[in-house]
């Protein structure tokens, strides 16, 4: 249901292609009359420029009042981007807390992301490449998780954690994460896609699996790689009901959950807010640089912004 | 398990000449490759949703004696006030934020369909609020919507009375249902945006040498062209919408006098505050036959489409 694959039409000129040179176009005058008018063009930039104001206040918001003294949160001059003070930011990135739900969210998202791309490539590989008893049963089963709500499995995947001691550790929080059906589901089709005769001339020439797996089959897969890669990162750096319920301990939270337990303590809103910029930067910087893996993947698998 | 019988029967090397050796040996392969992600979902998965089946039906606690309670916990949620109170929050707050989350998305994806100079820098900042936490957005918007915040002047400058939306106890549903459009539209408009480039010119420009005004060509040309994406995007958010629950528990907790408390914040507070898991998973199964509901009639109406 929600594997749903769309190129990434941020990249994609749609439409008029290189505006500047709407002569050459073979439909001639019915091609420049799809554009819209002056008015229209003004009307367009008009709403369009609104709502990017709308849509980028709450991130001006978030800075500006992070570099605010504590306290000083009245409208209008909340908004002024003067006067500035990093007091916020010296306490936040002063307090041994913050650097740790840092390295908690590292963690949480980097393992996972090395591991869900591992076990999913393997997993993938198998389901696309081999013949094996229960293929088509497991396959399809996997495939069906993927409507289950995750909320449905979540008090009994706690209590299967907190049965084996994992609430407050590394593994707790990252094991099952990684029983990720989306991604076996988009490796097998992938691996799937690509030619056979690559997979037959390496089986004559002997190579063993492993090495086919590495040397072949890794290689070949590195765009899907990278734009899972990049969503589960996402989604593991955004995480929030999983982490909560996990990591209690105030040193096993992660960026989101020492946030928001922040804000329930009402903590001063500019240290708050100075703790969701650090949150928010790294996103913000592998956005900035890879855009297209951000929307292919959160468009390929549909759910979870 | 078969998997393990399987992986020992061919220990011997595999002779290149032997059909069945070869297959045995993918299979094996085959087997050993699909073994983790096997086990991770056995474990988390499969496991879960099938206890969580089962839990509905028990008082389990953790460390505590588990019994059968029949229908007990099932009876309790059709009792349970509070329950009906959540179920009706969320389907309010799902019937406003899905229509308008497609509308804004539709609305974005119509403005920045055409190249013109500086489009790629709007789709990106339309897109961005998707792929930002929630909890960040929770805690921003709560300012936001605070007694003095932004958006309390910006109704007394309209001549709106001010005050927080937080804080009201009608206007808190429509505050998180802001901050849901807010932070789904960018994704909707991606969906559609990419329906929008398939659609072929010729039929527009067709049209357009009929004498169809703009308004026409949306209306019988863009728009059955969009009809599986919208519908594809109502069920995605409508699914959303149930889930909510990142926004509920920062921004408002629930309140004010459990005016915002909806279905995964009670699953929440039932298993992770009171402890009491077999309600939670009753919770859990109430969710799960929802989200079921809204695939069903997706699956009806696609099939009268097609």
């Amino acid at each position: 249901m929600t594997a749903l694959s769309t190129p990434a039409a941020l990249d994609a000129d749609v439409g008029a292609g290189a505006a500047g040179d709407g002569g050459s176009s073979r439909h001639g005058r019915a091609y420049r009359a799809l554009e819209p008018s002056r008015t229209g063009r003004t009307v367009r930039a008009v709403l369009l420029f609104l709502a990017a104001l709308v849509t980028l206040f709450p991130f001006y918001a978030m800075v500006v009042l992070s570099f605010k003294p504590t306290g000083a949160v009245v409208m209008p001059e909340a908004l002024l981007p003067w006067p500035l003070s990093t007091e916020a930011y010296e306490h936040v990135l002063g307090a041994e807390s913050v650097l740790r739900w840092t390295l908690n969210t590292l963690v949480y998202s980097v393992v996972s992301v090395v591991a869900v791309l591992f076990l999913a490539s393997l997993a993938g590989y198998a389901f696309a490449r081999k013949r094996f008893p229960g293929k088509e049963v497991m396959f399809w089963s996997f495939i069906a998780m993927i409507m289950v709500p995750y909320h449905v499995t979540l008090v009994p995947s706690f209590i299967v954690i907190s049965e084996a001691g994992g609430v407050n550790t590394y593994w707790g929080l990252i094991l099952p994460t990684l029983a990720n059906a989306q991604a076996v589901f988009l490796m097998r089709q992938f691996i799937k896609s690509l030619p056979d005769e690559l997979f037959e001339a390496a089986m004559l020439d002997g190579c063993s699996e492993w090495r086919m797996y590495v040397s072949m089959v890794l290689p070949l897969i590195k765009p899907i790689l990278a734009t899972l890669g990049v969503f589960v990162f996402l989604w593991h750096w955004n995480d929030f009901l999983w982490p909560l319920i996990v990591g209690q301990s105030s040193d096993m939270r992660t960026l989101t959950t020492g946030l928001a337990s922040l804000n329930a303590e009402n903590a001063p809103l500019n240290v708050v807010l100075a703790g969701s910029v650090v949150a928010f930067v790294p996103i913000f910087m592998a956005y900035l640089v890879g855009q297209r893996y951000f929307t292919e993947g959160v468009t390929m698998t549909g759910v979870k912004g | 398990m078969t998997v393990s019988g399987t992986a020992t029967a061919s220990r011997t090397a595999p002779r290149p000449a032997s059909r069945r050796a070869m297959r045995r040996r993918e299979a094996r392969i085959g087997l050993l490759f699909v073994l983790p992600v096997l086990l991770l979902f056995l474990a988390f998965r499969f496991g879960p949703a099938i206890a969580g089946g089962v839990l509905a039906f028990t008082d389990y606690t953790i460390g505590a004696e588990t019994s059968w309670t029949g229908l007990d916990n099932l009876r309790r949620m059709v009792d349970d006030p509070l329950f009906w109170r959540a179920l009706r929050t969320t389907l309010i707050y799902s019937v406003l934020a899905v229509p308008l989350s497609i509308l804004a998305a539709l609305g974005m994806a119509l403005l920045v369909r055409r190249s013109f100079r500086g489009v790629k820098l709007f789709r990106s900042i339309f897109f961005l609020p998707v792929v930002t936490s929630l909890v960040l957005a929770g805690i921003v918007f709560t300012w936001i919507f605070s007694a003095g915040g932004p958006w309390s002047s910006l109704l007394g400058a309209v001549g709106l009375p001010e005050g927080s939306w937080l804080s009201d106890t009608t206007l808190v549903v429509p505050a998180l249902v802001i901050v849901a459009v807010w932070t789904r539209f960018g994704f909707g408009m991606l969906i559609l945006l990419a329906r929008l480039q398939d659609i072929p010119r010729e039929l527009e420009e067709a049209a357009l040498t009929d004498g169809a005004n703009a308004w026409h060509r949306f209306r019988h040309i863009v728009l059955p062209e969009l009809k599986p994406a919208l519908f594809f995007l109502a069920v995605i958010e409508t699914t959303v919408s149930f889930q909510v629950f990142d926004t509920v528990y920062v921004m408002t907790g629930g309140g004010p006098a459990q005016s915002s408390y909806m279905l995964v914040f009670q699953l929440y507070d039932q298993a992770f505050r009171y402890f009491d898991f077999g309600y939670a998973s009753a919770i859990g199964l109430a969710l799960f036959v929802m989200t079921l509901v809204v695939a069903l009639i997706q699956r009806l109406t696609l099939g009268r489409d097609r």
